[in-house]
């Protein structure tokens, strides 16, 4: 028999605590649960907070939403992260909140606090792992998921690692994501917001790179109604390095931002950002970004190219790129922003030569993410996700 | 068939340049247009095939029972009309080998037909463009390359001419396929077009051009001078050698006097 379960905001400090957990966390979880009562609304003006309105929000405790998509890699521990609270205390004691903090803003505090599933990873020292790793999330009971995956690799580890989110239900998803990266280790990242239409998505995605590490982040956006999701590689290491594309496609209906922000902390650190956007209907992209390049950050070199293709004249992207940099130090930092319709030049072109306007178009859009698509390491899932956004454009 | 422009007017925003073109592309021939910079060649050619920066005032073009001015551009290409752009764009993303694919089924297909059914099959399509890139002496890893991404201006060129020995057009218009060519790059380009005129002596080529170099290597039937957006001179070959060694301006005179 369902049982109702209780509203979010309607929790006290007491509930937020699970009894078998250690002090330090249920502190951790306490801590967090004072800043989602105390901590200030965030200022995101482009993101509609109603439509994450924590009084809607049900507390659900559901402990399997976390699937995996493929065979767990030999060598490389996953396990639900609560299990390894158990199995696995230092490891995750020394890493959790270590990227994504609970005062990032009210949501990662929610996230921190009332987390009940989600995944461990951990890659041993020197460890590659052979096979891509799929992490699949899905909605479980009540209207609200919960998840936070912590993933560590250790001194010259690898790992391809895939997160998606999938699936209809919630519609609220308060998800965290924290990324860290030894000296020298290299992570392919690829996460996947793919959910069913109706899904609200507020997302915390942090990678701490070490030193001479490598991330390379490609971003997937198509699914939700609402998408907030702020990410940040923070180049803390010397020597670090991310490459990081993203395809966002928001359809009739879909409002999309992403809010990545790029650290330069340590020296000779590299990056390039790639995020390309389509926009559809009556869909509304946003790319809210930052690059920061730190006082102690020298011989930077930072490159941030953002495009948006609007298949229809109400459909709209904003582009909010921002740089600061206190050094005075940068060997390179280069910005290249497009926005508009399908090219006419590339249309007339193609339609030269007998292809169908609309055929024409479809071609293009998919050239456009190409590069991105090109990224996704499983066969199976890259046709999946071409197929879904070819069907939709 | 031939292809008949009647009185073609056409505009870029408010400025007229094609001040009434009349020209007749018979089959089998091959057909020069010469003029100076700024005539109104490669509008003639942009304008025939239905570029959407230019707007038409006035005219017909008739091909094959079908005024083509009312046809959607890729009907147009589908009638038959090829044109090998003077500066092809590129396409990230879509691979050559994908994008021509995607031309040739839409030569093929059939209205009210399923296309799985008139596409060409796979075995048969990369045969095919094997052979046509090794007659070009273009590498076969061009297949897999974005379109004209990254391409110098001879492989562009090349690559025009493989589509069309691949979508084997029945009218051809080619504008200012020479320009940007070195020597050997113009020889193997107009070996493939030559080829292509061999292996299909109905088709007709309109060649656009502001030198007679080309013309060394396609020898055109017919030649036609075009200044100010007209037709002003119609000769055979000759002609083209009369404005090699004496430039354009002895016709600039004839035709519109000393007064500009």
């Amino acid at each position: 028999m369902l049982t109702k379960l209780p509203v979010i905001a309607a929790l006290t400090a007491q509930d937020i605590v699970v009894a078998s957990e250690p002090t330090w966390l249920q502190q951790w979880r306490q801590a967090a649960w004072q800043h989602v009562n105390e901590g200030a609304v965030p200022l995101w003006r482009r993101t509609d907070l109603t439509a994450f309105a924590l009084a809607d929000m049900e507390f659900s405790a559901t402990t399997s939403t976390s699937q995996l998509g493929s065979a767990i890699p030999d060598g490389v521990v996953v396990m639900p992260l609560s299990q390894a609270v158990r199995e696995h205390g230092d490891l995750v004691k020394a890493h959790l909140g270590s990227a994504v903090s609970f005062n990032a803003s009210k949501y990662a505090a929610l996230n921190a606090a009332t987390w009940r599933d989600g995944w461990f990873v951990y890659v041993p020292k020197n460890h590659e792992a052979s096979v891509p790793l799929h992490l699949l999330q899905g909605f479980g009971a009540g209207n609200t998921l919960v998840a936070r995956n912590l993933v560590v690799l250790e001194r010259g580890a690898q790992l391809s690692l895939i997160e998606q989110y999938a699936g209809d239900g919630g519609p609220f998803a308060v998800v965290a994501s924290e990324l860290i990266l030894g000296e020298g280790a290299t992570l392919k990242y690829t996460s996947m917001q793919t959910w069913g239409a109706n899904v609200h998505h507020m997302g915390h995605q942090v990678a701490k790179v070490g030193n001479d590490a490598t991330i390379v982040w490609t971003s997937v956006n198509t699914g939700a109604a609402h998408q907030h999701i702020d990410a940040e590689t923070n180049l803390v290491g010397n020597g670090s390095r991310v490459d990081w594309t993203a395809a966002t496609v928001a359809g009739e209906g879909q409002r999309l931002l992403t809010a990545p922000w790029l650290r330069h902390v340590g020296r000779a650190t590299e990056a390039h950002m790639d995020f390309k956007t389509v926009v559809k209907g009556s869909g509304y992209a946003t790319f809210d970004g930052m690059i920061k390049i730190e006082g102690g950050s020298t011989d930077t070199v930072t490159r941030l190219e953002e495009h948006a293709l609007h298949l229809s004249p109400q459909a709209r992207s904003d582009s909010i790129p921002g740089l600061k940099i206190d050094t005075n130090n940068v060997q390179k930092a280069g910005h290249a922003s497009t926005s508009g319709e399908v090219d006419d030049e590339q249309l007339f072109y193609m339609q030269a030569r007998g292809i169908p306007k609309s055929d024409a178009v479809h071609m293009i859009v998919m050239g456009f993410f190409e590069s991105v698509l090109d990224r996704i390491p499983l066969d199976t899932l890259r046709e999946q996700v071409t197929a879904d956004i070819s069907a939709r454009i | 068939m031939e292809l008949v422009i009647k009185d073609l007017h056409a505009n870029i925003g408010d400025k007229e340049i094609l001040k009434g073109v009349n020209l007749t592309v018979t089959p089998g021939t091959i057909h020069a247009i010469m003029g100076p910079n700024g005539s109104g060649k490669s509008t003639l050619s942009n304008t025939i095939m239905g570029h959407p920066s230019y707007t038409v005032t006035s005219g017909e073009v008739w091909y094959k029972g079908q005024n083509v001015l009312e046809l959607p551009v890729d009907e147009r290409a589908k009638l038959g009309l090829f044109l090998a752009f003077q500066y092809p764009v590129s396409i990230p993303g879509v691979t050559v080998a994908n994008f021509l694919r995607a031309a040739v089924n839409a030569h093929r297909s059939v209205a009210g037909k399923d296309t799985r059914e008139t596409a060409i099959p796979m075995a048969q399509y990369r045969k095919e463009i094997r052979e046509k890139m090794a007659a070009l002496g273009v590498d076969d890893s061009f297949a897999r390359r974005y379109l004209n991404d990254g391409f110098s201006g001879g492989e562009k060129k090349r690559v025009e001419i493989l589509q069309m020995s691949m979508l084997k057009p029945s009218m051809a218009i080619m504008d200012e396929t020479d320009s940007g060519l070195d020597i050997d790059a113009l020889k193997v380009v107009s070996q493939g077009v030559n080829t292509l005129l061999t292996q299909n002596p109905e088709m007709g080529v309109l060649v656009i051009t502001h030198y007679q170099r080309l013309l060394n290597y396609i020898k055109p039937h017919r030649v036609s001078v075009m200044m100010e957006g007209r037709i002003v001179r119609e000769g055979g070959p000759e002609l083209a050698l009369e404005l090699e060694e004496r430039g354009y301006d002895f016709i600039r005179e004839e035709v519109f006097g000393n007064a500009n």
